[in-house]
């Protein structure tokens, strides 16, 4: 867990979005994580 | 000689298709392309400079393949891991929106040990044909309640405890000191359920077969499982507890639980259609929840992950690494995971088990595979969104993924209709991406939430050389 330091900084850091276009993605080739009602641990 | 577009232009031919959607962000709109998934946020004066920049429709015409297949790669190509696992078919609480019925609840059967090594078994053969080697697959004993079973579902831990990660999913009324030290010392995961922060909220639909809440004992196992890294508490929004969801989650915040879902109420079973919420009270009490979360966060620096709502995040930011499968279409239900009900029955989803239609074999008779590819199972695992109006047209079609397919049938007697939700799950999207735009979206995430992701697009500045990463 962050501290409450961290938190506030990095949320105050932020400001306002500036940024004209955002667009990012991210991939991940994972098997076995896939759940309905529940959730585990690591997840 | 056959003349095709180049698709030199965006949204005609064959340039790519980036359809407009209104996020209620007072600066940014988002495109997004219903097919891939792929979606840019942009402000809302630079519109026609985006539609029109050369460099940045090259970038995506070079990953659209890509992004296509990863989606249709999550859609259509997994194999089950995982497994909903009854153990009993009874249950000591009569819960008003409960999808097994109450026959079942009252007077069901439950597994011997016999049944249940068999069944395990059989399950640990069939996982050790189908999953790459290293993965293990998870075992979740569902229910009714599961612990009504208790001594034959430890043996089962204790006998396959190699072979299968396993979690439990209770209404804590047997989580006393015992089994806490039993399941926890195994590294078994606890789900339990708690609608209410008092015991008059949860009690409404929570309660035992005399009516009586079951509040005190939950809260005395929330106590008992303090410091425990691997539990979590599942809540259902219904019309009887909606407008006490910010109380509910500063109640979680305050008890440290790690993380939780607040799942709308499924309509399978008649009782559970009389606590059903209209979308547009259901949606506006639970964002005011998700406004909540943040500002405890902010506050504290503790976060409380809301499970279902976070996977709303990953659906957007990193489809291929979401961990909750009802908000895609097909769904996980048959994929994913399957459900097995005490007589060995397969269902897809545990939310089937009610409709015996569903059902696709039995453990103890039928080869796995063949239930897999049965006509119950291809029935489910063949809902797709291109099937459905207006999910066909639909810009956010793989954000929401038209759940719940028992659900559906239970409504409308076929499967090609939108859920009894749509305008929740329309309305929880656009709230995903104003916190994204503004650049909120960490306080909603588990700490190493993009663990084992690879980045895959990215846009660092517009109208720079070379803004562009692929």
């Amino acid at each position: 867990m962050k501290t409450l330091k961290k938190v506030k900084k990095q949320i105050t850091k932020k400001g306002k979005p500036t940024r004209d276009v955002i667009s990012y993605r991210k991939a991940c080739k994972v098997n076995g994580t896939g759940l309905s009602h529940y959730i585990l641990k690591s997840n | 000689m056959i003349s095709n577009s180049k698709g030199s232009f965006i949204n005609t031919g064959n340039g790519p298709a980036l359809l407009p959607v209104d996020i209620g962000h007072k600066d940014y709109l988002a495109l997004v392309d219903p097919v891939t998934a792929f979606w840019l946020l942009v402000k809302r004066n630079r519109l026609v400079d985006v539609l029109s920049d050369t460099q940045l429709r090259r970038a995506y015409i070079r990953k659209s393949d890509e992004f296509k297949k990863e989606m249709e790669d999550l859609r259509f190509t997994r194999r089950p891991s995982a497994v909903y696992f009854n153990p009993t078919e009874r249950c000591n609480l009569n819960c008003s929106y409960c999808y097994i019925p109450e026959n079942m609840r009252r007077n069901g059967h439950s597994m011997s040990k016999k049944e249940l090594f068999e069944a395990l078994e059989r399950l640990k053969s069939y996982f050790r044909r189908t999953l790459p080697i290293g993965t293990l697959p998870q075992i979740i004993f569902h229910g009714a309640e599961p612990l009504l079973n208790r001594e034959t579902v430890f043996a089962g831990i204790d006998k396959y405890g190699k072979d299968f990660r396993f979690g439990i999913q209770t209404n804590a009324t047997f989580l006393d000191d015992q089994t806490v030290e039993f399941l926890t010392a195994r590294n078994v995961s606890i789900g339990m359920s708690l609608d209410g922060p008092t015991s008059d909220i949860d009690g409404r639909t929570r309660h035992n077969w005399s009516g009586e809440s079951t509040y005190k004992k939950t809260v005395e196992a929330m106590e008992r499982l303090k410091g425990y890294a691997g539990w979590n508490i599942i809540s259902t929004i219904t019309s009887e507890n909606m407008r006490q969801l910010v109380s509910l989650v500063e109640f979680f915040h305050s008890h440290d639980v790690p993380s939780c879902m607040l799942n709308i109420v499924r309509s399978t079973m008649p009782s559970s259609k009389e606590v059903k919420p209209s979308d547009t009270d259901a949606v506006k009490y639970y964002l005011s929840a998700m406004d909540r979360t943040y500002e405890l966060y902010k506050q504290t620096g503790k976060k409380l992950i809301v499970a279902n709502f976070a996977n709303i995040f990953l659906a957007i930011i990193a489809p291929s690494a979401r961990r909750l499968m009802c908000d895609i279409s097909p769904c996980g239900g048959g994929r994913f995971f399957f459900a097995l009900s005490a007589n060995g029955d397969l269902f897809p989803c545990s939310e089937f088990v009610g409709l015996s239609s569903f059902k696709g074999g039995n453990i103890f008779q039928d080869d796995i595979e063949g239930v897999l590819v049965s006509s119950p199972f291809s029935i489910v695992t063949g809902r797709k969104v291109e099937d459905i109006e207006p999910c066909s047209h639909c810009a956010i079609r793989h954000f929401c993924g038209a759940p719940c397919p028992a659900e559906v049938y239970t409504m409308h007697g076929r499967m090609d209709k939108t859920g009894a939700f749509c305008e929740f799950y329309e309305e929880q999207t656009r709230y995903v991406f104003r916190v994204i735009a503004d650049g909120r979206q960490d306080a909603f995430l588990w700490d190493d939430w993009d663990k084992g992701t690879k980045n895959t697009f990215t846009i660092r500045q517009f109208n720079k050389p070379h803004h562009i990463h692929v």
